[in-house]
């Protein structure tokens, strides 16, 4: 039994960066074709007044061949599509390295949605303060973009810091302390909204409007778009760096070899406090700055009920095998999920439910196999399996 | 002479086309001691993990007193009279050694409400005093507070208990001293006495050549041969064991000493778990001398050596490198200063296993400025210097992306050796540099050591080999309980008073009690 498992172990330990990414693409098509049985199964339950389809004359509601060009038509099929998977695409890049970049480090960031929400809340209001003393035109948005970023930065990464120190001080699992402290972010941001900020404009705990200087215009893509393009720009060059930082700089190295082997990494006199707080003051202020990203560009305000951007960036992360270089297909394909769920939902009456269980049915098969590499490695390295994994990592 | 254990063509190849047994036979006569002898890796245990239980043979027949038999699990084998007494005892340490022996074969009463533990008990009583082992005084003490040697003494009891008529010991001596192998070896003689049969796994030759009637030499998951003890010499033995002819004793040397490089100031240091492990140390070692420290493992050699190299906080106490205090000073700040490092646990310590040999070979330099190009890691430098270790250390294979997981004991210690002795060090400490290493391999890194001292370097060599400490360093200090009991020339003392001193009992107090610890 043991050996057979330790076989499997060694099967996926084994695998080549090529054979993972076949791997992942099977793992796509076969997601297709489950969530399709998925749909006709739910479109014959349901009941509504013209079916898609008949099978063998029974009337079903939803017809998937539709269901996916739909969706692969609201992600990728105008302007307008193209424009609102990106959007999601690039805040997921931003909390998909927060989780990758300390799990280089052997650390859980499950928190990135605390950083990320507490990182928008500050910008927001770093905004909304200055906006009466800054200048107006270009000029405010040279001081304000700048400023605006930088606050929810420096707040993503003071929120990072902190169960950072939390561990190295105390002991204190990581992974309880982000998720716990993205709780208290969520309600702790929702009460200072309530209490503090909130306008008179509309009902709801919403802030008023940041000024207009500090938002993001669309380029190329339709004004009425939510996206920018030199932004998805500037979060591959944020990605990059963060590849670059880790795999070509000599703290990366620190970082890469106390994940990989804590007594190692010692040896070579790195240190484990070292590398604790810096990459979960990373990871917090990439969230953060993801957080400002979704004010500035997106909502161009704060407002309760941010989504679960943050624990998202964890599967993206991990279907990216926590490799910041697979960040982009990655998160090309939970935005395109984003968006495509959506425009089933507008134009076929799909139920939300519906596009729920098909996002996970598609993001858990296709990542149940970087999962179970992962997961192999973790009991190669603790000795529970003994498997020799070859020639990759 | 009937045969009591039978193995024929065995072959175990892993997942990943590891091949760790070919084609492998060995025949062990009933009543008699075998010895498997070869080098790490050579496939010895994972042979005996075929035999017991543990691993399912790719191809071949495991035959006991004649029939062919297969094993699912070690529970099967020990039904049919197969035990193996691990390297790393299988003890529940906080239980007792009744509770040890019965653990999962308990006799019961009351339709299996109790233990009985008085049919354990006389069982217990009757074993120790038929073989001699002496352990009837501590049937109700906890297995923690035993010595080392006791403790193997209990888990050879219960395989006994178990009915075991086969006894396979995987490497027992590495963890006694001296006295207590001698006394193990005497219970091999009991054992043998009441007509039991004995394999013994050990890459120590003057064992083999002592304790076994037969000697099998395997070599690269091959049997090289099989013969008997009598008439054969280690000489003979090392030769066929790693293939060519080996140095096995360093010869003597002359020796110039310097200006102390390694100050140790009673230093203390605590474990982990906050015991004292180091109490109250002064060391000093010169340029161009080797000290040795010898002792059993777990009397505060780690944490001795961790203090030294900064990987581990201290208590009270200093530590000087070159006349500077370096107590405060970081592991990396260490190493700048000319420190090297050959760490006893190199597969956890000195490499990263997931990495291959390039990005090994920065470890620890990873931030020195010969290895920067401008904020970056300079791995065409790196790339260079990893060549320039495989090339002189000769690392086999010599390829650069090669994960340091895949490479043999051997080779990763003299990756490690070449690594470490490129960085032109002042300061050298190795914690037993040739533990589990090949015979050819340990005979290279005794050289490199007296390599560096020559050259001017402080060694300091930490080593539960005996042999290799009297002969590679000129002062040894043994160590006991967190103490040197004494600091003596190996040319002035025997073995035996060595061996003592490492039971913490100096000669000349002869009458001190040695407690159990």
């Amino acid at each position: 039994m043991r050996e057979r498992i330790e076989w499997l172990f060694g099967v996926v330990l084994r695998f080549s960066a090529a054979e993972r990414v076949l791997v992942s693409l099977s793992a796509v098509v076969f997601a297709i074709f489950v969530g399709g049985v998925v749909v006709l199964v739910a479109g014959y339950a349901a009941s509504c007044e013209s079916a898609a389809l008949y099978i063998l004359g029974a009337p079903v509601c939803y017809n998937p061949v539709e269901v996916y060009l739909v969706m692969l038509e609201g992600s990728f099929g105008d302007s307008f599509s193209l424009a609102a998977t990106l959007q999601w695409t690039t805040l997921l890049l931003f909390t998909g390295l927060s989780f990758a970049i300390p799990y280089r480090a052997g650390l859980f960031n499950i928190g990135a949605q605390g950083q990320f929400i507490l990182g928008s809340l500050a910008t927001t209001v770093t905004l909304l303060w200055l906006a009466d003393l800054a200048p107006s035109g270009l000029a405010g948005t040279l001081v304000l973009v700048p400023v605006g970023l930088f606050a929810g930065t420096l707040v993503g990464a003071l929120y990072g810091l902190l169960p950072g120190y939390l561990k190295v001080r105390f002991e204190m699992n990581e992974v309880i302390t982000t998720l716990l402290l993205s709780f208290i972010a969520a309600d702790l941001a929702f009460v200072a909204v309530d209490r503090f900020f909130t306008t008179d404009d509309i009902q709801g705990t919403v802030t008023d409007r940041i000024p207009e200087e500090a938002t993001f215009s669309p380029l190329v893509f339709p004004s009425s778009t939510d996206f920018s393009l030199p932004v998805f720009v500037f979060a591959l060059v944020v990605v990059a760096g963060c590849y670059w930082l880790l795999m070509r700089t000599a703290v990366g190295y620190d970082i890469r070899a106390m994940g990989a082997q804590p007594k190692a990494a010692v040896f070579g006199g790195a240190s484990q406090r070292f590398t604790t707080l810096f990459s979960m003051t990373a990871a917090g202020a990439v969230a953060g700055l993801g957080g400002a990203i979704y004010v500035m560009m997106i909502l161009g305000r704060w407002q309760t009920g941010t989504p679960p951007l943050g624990f998202d960036g964890i599967a993206v992360s991990i279907l990216a095998g926590n490799n910041p270089a697979g960040l982009l297909p990655s998160g090309l394909l939970f935005g395109a999920l984003e968006s495509g769920g959506r425009a089933i939902q507008l134009r076929l009456g799909v139920p939300s439910e519906l596009i729920e269980v098909l996002r996970g049915i598609i993001i858990l098969l296709v990542a149940t196999p970087e999962l179970f590499r992962l997961l192999g490695a973790h009991l190669n390295r603790r000795g529970i399996i003994d498997v020799d994994t070859g020639g990759s990592d | 002479m009937s045969t009591a254990v039978q193995l024929e063509g065995i072959t175990k190849r892993f997942p990943g086309g590891v091949l760790a047994n070919d084609d492998v036979d060995l025949t062990v006569e009933h009543g008699t001691v075998h010895a498997l002898l070869g080098e790490n890796g050579a496939g010895k245990t994972t042979l005996m993990n075929v035999l017991y239980g543990l691993y399912e043979p790719t191809a071949g027949t495991v035959r006991l007193d004649g029939d062919a038999v297969s094993f699912e699990t070690p529970q099967d084998a020990i039904q049919r009279g197969v035990g193996m007494i691990h390297q790393h005892f299988t003890l529940v340490r906080p239980m007792t050694v009744l509770e040890n022996v019965a653990l999962g074969w308990e006799p019961v009463k009351y339709g299996g409400l109790t233990i009985d533990e008085a049919t354990i008990e006389e069982e217990l009583r009757e074993l120790s005093e038929r073989y001699g082992f002496g352990i009837s005084e501590h049937i109700h003490t906890p297995v923690e507070e035993l010595s080392v040697g006791t403790q193997q003494r209990v888990e050879i009891v219960k395989t006994l208990y178990r009915g075991a008529d086969v006894f396979i010991f995987d490497e027992p001596t590495a963890v006694l001293t001296p006295q207590e192998s001698e006394e193990l070896f005497g219970v091999f003689d009991e054992l043998i006495d009441q007509g039991k049969t004995l394999i013994f796994i050990t890459h120590k030759l003057n064992e083999a050549l002592t304790v076994a009637d037969r000697i099998t030499v395997l070599r690269d998951g091959r049997t090289v041969e099989t013969f008997d003890t009598e008439g054969a010499t280690t000489q003979e033995l090392a030769r066929k064991m790693v293939g060519r002819d080996v140095l096995l004793r360093v010869e003597g040397r002359e020796r110039d000493q310097g200006d102390p490089r390694l100050v140790v100031d009673s230093l203390s240091v605590r474990t982990n778990q906050g015991l004292p492990a180091v109490d109250g140390v002064d060391l000093t070692v010169r340029g161009g001398e080797i000290f040795g420290v010898a002792g059993v493992d777990g009397n505060g050699q780690t944490e001795l050596v961790e203090a030294v190299t900064g990987l581990r906080d201290v208590e009270s106490g200093t530590v000087a490198f070159d006349g500077t205090d370096v107590t405060g000073l970081s592991r990396r700040e260490r190493m700048n200063r000319g420190l090297a490092y050959i760490p006893g646990e190199r597969q956890e310590q000195a490499l990263v296993m997931a990495f291959d040999l390039t990005q090994n070979a920065v470890l620890g330099s990873q931030h020195r400025e010969e290895f920067r190009d401008g904020r970056q890691i300079d791995w065409e430098r790196v790339r260079a210097h990893t060549a320039e270790i495989i090339d002189t250390y000769d690392v086999r294979p010599p390829d650069p992306t090669v994960l340091a997981r895949s490479l043999s004991g051997g080779n990763q210690q003299k990756f490690v050796v070449g690594r470490e002795f490129l960085r032109d060090p002042d300061i050298v400490v190795a914690a037993h540099p040739t533990r589990g290493v090949d015979v050819g391999s340990m005979e290279f890194i005794h050289e490199q050591l007296i390599e560096m001292s020559e050259r001017g370097a402080a060694v300091l060599l930490v080593s539960a080999s005996l042999d290799e400490v009297t002969s590679l360093a000129d002062r040894i200090g043994v160590m006991y309980d967190g103490q040197f009991v004494d600091v003596v020339e190996p040319d002035a003392v025997t073995k035996t008073e060595l061996g003592l001193l490492m039971a913490g009992q100096h000669p000349d107090e002869p009458d001190v009690c040695r407690e159990e610890r």
